[in-house]
């Protein structure tokens, strides 16, 4: 008996000795650059703002008092979780018929359509915001083009609809890439069962490929949602100065007004927003079908 | 029933407009011979593209070795933790799984921040320069980069079966003989896509890097952000073209040897 039992403890220890071989490195790294950041910036955020000597440690809450007693602050934080509601339910409304078809397709030109998929993300949100910029500028193609039409002009740019479409554009790769590999696992034999049994496409579809899709669709919806709560180039360029959004507000109050506690504050309360707002996305899928 | 199937592929369509309509827009756009945007244009030319070098390339030199850096450091750290997470049962594990792909749930432009402020305080504190360094804007993009991999490579795994391993180690195979011939292979096409996304995610990314950039330093999204506060000219549509042929190149001969679609799939 004592013989049986020494290797398997023996192995239990080298076991979770691998483990943390193989865990550590990574949860170290993650860990402290994750948690000593968003501390400090909790420090920060309870200390006062002074113009001439910019920070004055102290525990004060006024940081916060400001921005939820001012009509403008709570108006920056409501544009901005429109904004990213809407962008997201849009990226899901577009990207999930073009997901299905991706993963479903067993044309030979698949490779090559994901690869077209991929490209937009290597070009990066900023340059990629020129072609809207192109499309809606004044004397953009937009404009031109109504103008011929009707002799008067349509001003897009600086709308929160050119920065609704900006973000839609540069976020519906990653939603795309999600739902595509999420319904990608889902055994396709389950669907053709479904369609042997008589279910016309629609009812296979949300009866049969809709629930076991949700998780992965969940999924990009959420990633949809935390980049547009955090979108700086789309609201700086195409939304223009006068509207305003979290992130641009966030950087302009450190950059420009060098008031860090006040930063500070935005940065937590941007993302207490959204991890709010994410977990309380759960419950919009039911119970049963929950990751 | 028709109808649906022709919303649904309506839909699809936008999708594909949404995508490739401003990537389109802005091939056209990089051979206009205007300083302005004004459409339709005067005349035509290439001259944009002789200047996207002299203009850009410092910033496009940075965000390519602090990319590959990232990609480096996220690879060596990020694959050993996909294996420890698919492999390995203990307490705590949903809470180290948690941990490792929380960057993805945090705006960047707080830990942008964040960081930024600890550098400046470790600089106070210490005689180390290290805020507005490249090994601290690595070190910032790794961690962001982390996520992609360790979830990419958990993924890969959780679809191969165990098995393959435990019958390479009753056939005799040394642990780590079982890890470089059996698992590492397996997770092949999670180890590229990972490296893959690890590139995008640290060479794209602008709201984190605005905080950690330096005069001399700057990574490619920024330098266009502040070109583009000057001038709306067509030097940022050629920069566009230049990537997307470049890029696609690179993802073509990446084709080759691992097939794209399952990688990304």
């Amino acid at each position: 008996m004592v013989e049986e039992e020494h290797p398997a403890r023996l192995k239990s220890v080298s076991k979770r000795t691998a483990a943390t071989g193989f865990l550590g490195p990574a949860t170290l790294v993650v860990t402290v650059m994750l948690a000593a950041p968003l501390l400090l910036l909790l420090r920060f955020s309870l200390n006062r703002f002074d113009i001439k000597e910019l920070m004055i440690e102290t525990v004060t809450a006024e940081n916060y008092l400001r921005f939820f007693t001012d009509p403008f602050y709570l108006g920056v934080l409501r544009t901005t979780v429109l904004v990213a509601v809407t962008s997201t339910v849009l990226c899901l409304l577009f990207g999930l018929p073009l997901a299905y078809r991706l993963a479903r397709s067993q044309s030979r030109w698949k490779s090559l359509c994901m690869l077209a998929i991929v490209l937009p993300l290597f070009v990066g949100s900023t340059v990629r915001m020129v072609g809207w910029m192109i499309l809606f500028a004044h004397g953009g193609m937009l404009d031109s083009a109504v103008r011929w039409v009707n002799g008067v002009g349509l001003e897009v740019m600086y709308t929160p609809f050119a920065v609704v479409a900006g973000i839609v554009s540069i976020n519906l790769p990653y939603v795309v890439l999600t739902i595509q590999s999420a319904i990608e696992t889902i055994d396709i034999r389950i669907e053709e069962a479904a369609q042997s049994l008589g279910a016309p496409p629609g009812r296979q579809f949300w009866l049969v490929v809709w629930p076991l899709a949700l998780p992965g669709t969940a999924i990009a919806g959420i990633l949809c949602f935390i980049l547009a709560m955090n979108a700086y180039a789309t609201p700086y360029l195409l939304g223009g100065p006068r509207f305003q959004m979290m992130a641009p507000l966030l950087y302009w109050e450190f950059s420009t007004n060098n008031n860090w506690p006040f930063a500070s504050a935005l940065a937590l309360i941007l993302m207490s927003t959204t991890l709010v707002l994410t977990a309380c996305s759960n419950l919009l899928i039911p119970r049963r079908y929950r990751a | 029933m028709n109808v649906r199937r022709n919303l649904a592929g309506v839909l699809a369509l936008c999708a594909v407009a949404m995508i490739f309509l401003p990537l389109l827009l802005t091939f056209y756009l990089s051979v206009f011979d205007e300083t302005l945007i004004v459409f339709p244009p005067h005349g035509y030319t290439l001259r944009w593209y002789a200047r996207i070098w002299p203009e850009f390339g410092a910033a496009l030199r940075t965000s390519f070795f602090a990319a590959l850096a990232a990609v480096a450091v996220s690879l060596l750290i990020g694959v050993p933790a996909g294996i420890g997470l698919a492999r390995y049962r203990f307490r705590g594990r949903d809470a180290v799984a948690t941990m490792l792909l929380a960057p993805l749930t945090v705006p960047g432009i707080a830990i942008g921040l964040g960081i930024f402020v600890l550098a400046v305080l470790i600089e106070e504190h210490t005689e180390w320069a290290i805020s507005g360094s490249l090994a601290l804007m690595v070190a910032a993009h790794v961690l962001i980069t982390t996520p992609w991999v360790v979830r990419l490579c958990l993924a890969s795994l959780a679809n191969h079966d165990a098995a393959a391993e435990e019958a390479a180690a009753s056939l005799g195979a040394r642990p780590l003989a079982v890890l470089w011939r059996v698992t590492l292979p397996a997770m092949r096409s999670g180890i590229v896509a990972g490296g893959l996304f690890a590139f995008i995610v640290s060479f794209e990314n602008l709201e984190m890097t605005l905080f950690l950039t330096a005069p001399g330093m700057t990574t490619l999204p920024i330098a266009v952000l502040q070109y583009l506060q000057y001038h709306i000219d067509p030097l940022v549509a050629a920069i566009a073209v230049a990537q997307v042929v470049f890029v696609g190149g690179a993802l073509m001969l990446l084709d080759r040897h691992v097939k794209l679609a399952q990688v990304v799939a």
